[in-house]
């Protein structure tokens, strides 16, 4: 996936991905956690993270634990990059500013 | 079906499905999608919500798919290039072809029969060809009872002596063995005379025969003999505990003119067990044998 800085549609599911990772943009999610977070579909939450990280907003990298000693497979986890940190935090600032003109 | 075979099927139909989709997306992603997927499958925890996951992962390959080709496209700049990823698009661009719509379909098809199994409305709705079957008890004399033979006191061959006390009376040698009861009885030790017969003994023993919740006609039909239109009466035999179920296993006593038929009667006898109803006697079940007829006809 590319890493450069593109503009994402943005939808109110990615909204609710984007504020699951902006509540501690240091945490490193895997797909799973997301969903249990936002409570959104796999059929529309793996897009969206396909999505955000083709836009460089995202960066995912393999779990590092032994699947056999942890006992189930490893994953894959997102987190924020600062690119992203920096559009999400933009696109939130702007909503707030569209709420409280 | 049990519930664990069922849990068992969801999840390997899970996974098959994840497996699928990831197939589905373009090369590089694929099998880091399908590691990805089935990790997070792993971290459900009920098997409706995997399947559900498998299904959402089965549905994004689309959006991934036409994202991944829009960005493809655009970032071909040669006509060649364009071409290439025309015709790689042209491939995967169809929403439901052939292979996938049969897919679904299966999987349709097999999650209606699971339904049905699992709610029990197969046998209001599944009609096999049209049978019908009837079981006719056999009212059969109850067999002779085994009881220890009652003597019976010759009392008239007492000889009282009027001239000696009541105490002393005499007996005359009783050929035949006495019953203790009998000497108990008030009128015999009140001396008298006459002749005293033993009380009957009165059985009343209720044949049994199949019960509620025996097994239905359209089990145990043989499909081999409803196509051959082989139709007959078979009379089984089987022998049952007090509870109902089969203490041998039963037997023909009369075939019904085929052994295809025959069979399905043996089965449908087995299959019975726990569900015939005892053979009382004075209200109490007991072990017992009966026969009884199990007609296979097509008619109807």
């Amino acid at each position: 996936m590319g890493k450069e800085d593109r503009e994402v549609r943005m939808s109110l599911q990615t909204l609710k991905v984007l504020e699951a990772f902006l509540e501690n943009p240091t945490d490193q999610l895997s797909g799973a956690e997301v969903h249990q977070r936002c409570k959104i579909a796999s059929g529309t939450l793996y897009p969206i993270l396909l999505r955000l990280e083709a836009a460089g907003w995202f960066v995912s990298r393999w779990e590092s634990i032994n699947p056999s000693s942890a006992g189930r497979p490893r994953r894959r986890l997102y987190r924020l990059t600062p690119t992203g940190l920096k559009r999400a935090s933009e696109v939130f600032a702007s909503f707030n500013r569209g709420v409280l003109a | 079906m049990t519930s664990e075979r069922m849990v068992d099927w969801v999840d390997r139909a899970a996974v098959c499905l994840v497996h699928n989709a990831a197939r589905r997306t373009p090369e590089p992603l694929s099998e880091r999608l399908a590691e990805e997927w089935l990790a997070d499958l792993a971290a459900r925890r009920s098997g409706f919500s995997r399947l559900r996951l498998a299904v959402g992962c089965y549905w994004a390959t689309y959006s991934i798919a036409r994202e991944r080709r829009v960005a493809v496209v655009a970032a071909a700049s040669s006509r060649l290039a364009h071409s290439n990823i025309a015709t790689f698009t042209g491939e995967n661009s169809t929403v439901f072809s052939t292979r996938t719509a049969t897919f679904l379909l299966v999987v349709s098809l097999h999650a209606a029969v699971l339904c049905g199994l699992a709610v029990g409305v197969s046998s209001k709705f599944i009609k096999l060809t049209p049978t019908r079957f009837e079981i006719h008890r056999i009212d059969q004399a109850p067999p002779p009872v085994d009881l220890p033979p009652v003597a019976k006191p010759d009392l008239n061959a007492i000889r009282v002596d009027p001239q000696k006390p009541v105490d002393n009376l005499t007996f005359e040698q009783d050929p035949l063995p006495r019953s203790g009861d009998l000497m108990d009885t008030p009128r015999d030790a009140e001396g008298g005379t006459g002749t005293l017969t033993p009380p009957p003994v009165v059985i009343n023993r209720v044949q049994g025969g199949p019960g509620i919740g025996f097994p239905s006609a359209h089990d145990f039909y043989p499909a081999s003999a409803i196509r051959r239109g082989e139709q007959g009466i078979a009379t089984v035999r089987a022998c049952v505990d007090g509870s109902g179920r089969l203490t041998s296993n039963p037997t023909i006593v009369q075939s019904a003119g085929s052994s295809r038929l025959d069979d399905g009667a043996l089965t449908l006898a087995i299959a019975g067990s726990g569900h015939y109803r005892a053979t009382t006697e004075n209200g109490k079940p007991v072990n017992s044998c009966y026969a009884f007829r199990i007609r296979f006809d097509l008619r109807n």
